[in-house]
Order: C-alpha cells, then structure tokens, then sequence
C-alpha cells in the first residue's frame, strides 16, 4: 500500500471515527459545560474528608462554586458563591441554594447542578459499579491520598486513556507484569449512560523488579491481585488493584486545560501496618512519583499539543473491532455516542452541526 | 558543640544537593547509610490529612534507578537550591538532625510544546528537608531524608526523587 499523501490523509475513513474538533473548540467546550456538566451526576469527593459533624468540602462544577457539608452525618451540597477554602468545619448554610445530592458507590458525594435530575444516582451509573459493588461497598473506605494535575489537553483525552487500553504499551510497568493472554481477553463492557467498566485479570507485579505479590491486602470479595476500572462519563474513573482504589475527577478549564484530581483509598478498619502498605502500593503505580501517571500525563499532554486549537482538523479513527477485548475501541465508540447525544451533534463533525444548531435557534 | 562535624552536615546536604541535581545517583547513595530510608510527603488541607506521596529504602532506590530508564519521563532537569537552617547533634555525637528549606526548578526540556518551552525554568515544588543523620567514626551519613513539600498540585512532573 503506498504511502498516504495530504489528500488521503484528510478523506473521511470508511471506518469509525471522530473530529479532532471534538478536542479544541471553545464553543463545543461552552455546550459541554451547560449540556454535560450542568446536567449529570457529578462525583465531588468522598464522606471520608469531611469525617466530622460540620465538616465541609468545597469544589468547582461547570465555573459554579459547590459546598458538601456534613450535618451530624447526613452530607448535603449547596451552590456556595462566596467558598474561599478548600476544606473546613463550620460554615453557614443560611440562604445557600441546596442541591440534589447523595451518598453512593464506596462513600462518594454525588451531585448536580441540574435542579430536575431526570434519573436517580443508580439511575444514572446504571450499573457500571455493579463489579466492583461487593469490594467498595461492604467495609467502610477512608481516603488517605490527594493531589492534583493541571495540563494543557483536553477532557476527553484524559477519560480516552481509561478507555483505550492500547496506551499500556507505553507502561513499562504494564508491559512486563500484564501482557498475558487474561489481559488481552479483557472486556470492554459499555453501559448506559456512556458509561464502560473493564473486566479483571490476574496482574503479575513479581514480574517487575523490586515488586512482590499483592493479594494479601486484597479489598473485600475481591480476588487477589485483580484489577478492574470503571468509566464513568463524562470523565470520572474508579479503579481497583486488589489492594488500593483509586478515583480521578476533571474539570474542564478550557477546551486545551483540565484539572485533574486524583484520590487514593483504604479501608476504615485497616491497622497502620496495613495502611501503610496500601499506601504503598497505591503509590508505586498512581502516585505523583509512581511508575505509571507520570507517563499518562506525558501522553495526554502530547496529544493535546498536536491537537490544540488552530491545528488542522484530522479524523481519529474508532475502527477497532475485536470482540470488545481490551484493545477494541468499544469504550471510546460508547462514550461518544453519548456525547454526541448530549450535544446534539456528530462527533464526526461537530460544528457543522453546531451551527446549524444555532441557525435554527436564531430562526426561531 | 562540635562545629566540625555541623560544617560536615552542612556540606553533606549540599553535595546531596549536587548529586540529586546531576543524577549521579551512585554519588547520592554513597553519602547515604545501607539503613538509609526516604520518602516524599505533603499535608493536604484538602482531605486534612499528612499524605506519603513516596517511599522507599536504599536498596529499593537503588532498584528504582535501575528501573526508570525502561520508563518514558520528563527529562526536564531539576534544581534544588537549599539553605540548611537547622543542625542538631545528639549528645551523645552518634546522630544528628537538620532541617533544610529546599525549591526546586524545573529547567524545561520535554515541555507542553518544546519548541517554545525548552531553556525556559519553571518552579516545581517548593518544602523542607527533614534529615537524620547517623554518625561513626567522626562521619555524617543520612540516615533518613523526609522530602515534605507544599505542593498538592504536581502536574506533567517527575519519577525522580526530589
């Protein structure tokens, strides 16, 4: 086959596809903060940072400031305009405009700022957490790590390394302790909603040197050494090692901006010893300092270079079908669906249907 | 007060300093004790909490070096300019303690976009070093390194050791 000139390399593939628009455009960016974000269940953070009676915890959902506050273990989340610290005990409730919220899947805060939520919080993750349910949800879990990343990529690009698994190939640690047959059988399941969870293997960490077995510390009903990963649209993803969980969240700042923040979990009843080995573990491959984030980071923040705004427009293509084994782009076709859907546009061309959108809006 | 052996100190948080800087990591660990453990930490008023963000001993970071080769990272050198403020040596002159202001730039390498960033130096974290020392034969050899730092926030960053 010769090799593809400009021409060929701009045609539209007769596979599966999206826009690098989708990735770099400030008014797709606007109809992903008012459609997405300000309609669907958010994750905000978990019961165990705010452990006393009037306790809170602040965050930021579509540029709208939102308080958590623990009323003598009952957690309610308000529009707060006025929130100028990150955590705290003690803070008025007295005229804040309280939102639909919940406690659910491992103790996290839910909310939205949507003030007629359509679906419930089950509802709404429609059981993706459903393989993961008997680990997160039958010891209590208490979180014993935070930290944060700003990077200049967009959203999605973060959420498609959960989704893709083809970028492991990139994770040495990967490569030496996963590449077996049980992890190229993976599953890809998709849920409604956009969601995807990925079925577990077996992870051999003694293959890499210097790590040993980690089914000791397994969380509960989980078999050792298993991983698994949920995908929760539009960017929230929760993972479990055997012996460590994980939630990373984002906030859009910006069609090439996002924060990302990253937590780690224990259990409530763990020993120090054992705290400290989850901690361990936890920050050998997801840590700041760890075999593995580092180098997603580096991959989104790649992608989001050759895709920022004012770059030629390019197809990304969703072709591969493989039974929804790992590789299979099954996660990445699912999400986009929704998202298109939320938007009211293709992912494989999303302005021109935005502004048709608007075209109708401004005839009507 | 023995000014002797606190000048001692004083130099040997410096040339940490230098090796780190360097990666001459051989030249770290021999300032080190084979007992020698580290770790990175924060206090995360987030989640209230004092968080480990690593971990390791000797050998384990001497394993670590070893491995991070076969990695892809951020090959953007680090600089720590530290200041020692503290030194105090044990009574009985066999161990010591010192604490350390340390900021550390990143001088860019592998930027967002290279082209633009590479030359250009960034302020990467910024925090104390907490050190033990341990001492024999009128030698000073860290015993133990807290790296604590400020930052929460560590973007696109580092598997090295700070």
């Amino acid at each position: 086959m010769p090799p593809r000139n400009h021409k060929n390399w701009l045609a539209t593939p007769d596979i599966e596809h999206i826009s690098s628009e989708c990735y770099n455009n400030y008014e797709v960016y606007q109809q992903e903060l008012e459609h997405i974000f300000s309609k669907v269940w958010i994750p905000m953070c978990h019961k165990s940072e705010m452990p006393k009676a009037n306790d809170f915890r602040s965050t930021q959902i579509a540029h709208r400031n939102v308080v958590a506050v623990n009323h003598e273990g009952e957690f309610k989340v308000y529009l707060c305009p006025l929130v100028d610290r990150p955590s705290g005990n003690g803070i008025s409730v007295e005229g804040l405009t309280e939102l639909h919220s919940g406690v659910q899947h491992g103790g996290m805060i839910w909310v939205t700022l949507d003030p007629n939520p359509v679906q419930s919080i089950d509802e709404w993750t429609a059981g993706a957490f459903d393989c993961i349910a008997d680990a997160i949800d039958t010891e209590e879990m208490e979180i014993f790590h935070y930290h944060k990343a700003i990077i200049e990529t967009n959203y999605k690009l973060w959420h498609d390394t959960n989704s893709e698994f083809y970028h492991d190939f990139m994770h040495y640690h990967n490569r030496v302790t996963g590449f077996n047959e049980a992890y190229f059988a993976r599953k890809n399941i998709p849920f409604a909603n956009g969601h995807v969870n990925v079925s577990s293997f077996t992870v051999n960490y003694e293959e890499y040197e210097g790590f040993e077995d980690r089914g000791e510390l397994s969380f509960p009903n989980l078999p050792p050494n298993q991983w698994y990963m949920v995908d929760l649209f539009p960017g929230f993803n929760f993972n479990l090692r055997g012996s460590a969980y994980r939630s990373d969240s984002v906030t859009p700042l910006g069609p090439n901006k996002v924060l990302i923040e990253f937590r780690g979990y224990g259990l409530k009843k763990d020993t120090p010893e054992e705290r400290a080995t989850r901690i361990e573990h936890h920050n050998s491959i997801w840590g700041p300092f760890g075999r593995n984030l580092h180098e997603d980071l580096i991959g989104v923040a790649g992608q989001g270079t050759t895709m920022r705004e004012g770059t030629e427009v390019r197809n990304i293509l969703h072709g591969r079908h493989e039974n929804s084994t790992i590789h299979d782009e099954v996660g990445m076709r699912h999400y986009y669906e929704e998202w298109g859907k939320h938007l009211g546009v293709t992912p494989m061309n999303p302005l021109a249907m935005l502004e048709q959108n608007d075209t109708v809006i401004a005839a009507e | 007060m023995d000014l002797d052996l606190e000048k001692q100190i004083e130099r040997t948080i410096y040339r940490a300093a230098l090796a780190l800087d360097t990666q001459q990591w051989n030249d770290w660990f021999a300032l080190c004790d084979e007992k020698f453990e580290y770790a990175i930490t924060s206090f995360s008023p987030e989640i209230n909490k004092d968080m480990i963000y690593f971990s390791g001993d000797k050998k384990e970071l001497k394993g670590l070096m070893d491995m991070l080769p076969k990695h892809n990272t951020d090959h953007s050198p680090l600089h720590r300019h530290t200041s020692v403020y503290t030194i105090d040596v044990a009574k009985n002159g066999e161990t010591a303690t010192a604490v350390s202001s340390v900021i550390v730039y990143q001088n860019m390498l592998d930027g967002q976009n290279s082209h633009l960033d590479s030359g250009e130096s960034r302020l990467f974290v910024i925090g104390h070093y907490h050190d033990k020392f341990i001492i024999k034969d009128g030698m000073a050899k860290f015993a133990h390194r807290e790296a604590k730092l400020d930052n929460r926030r560590l973007d696109k960053g580092s598997h090295w050791p700070i």
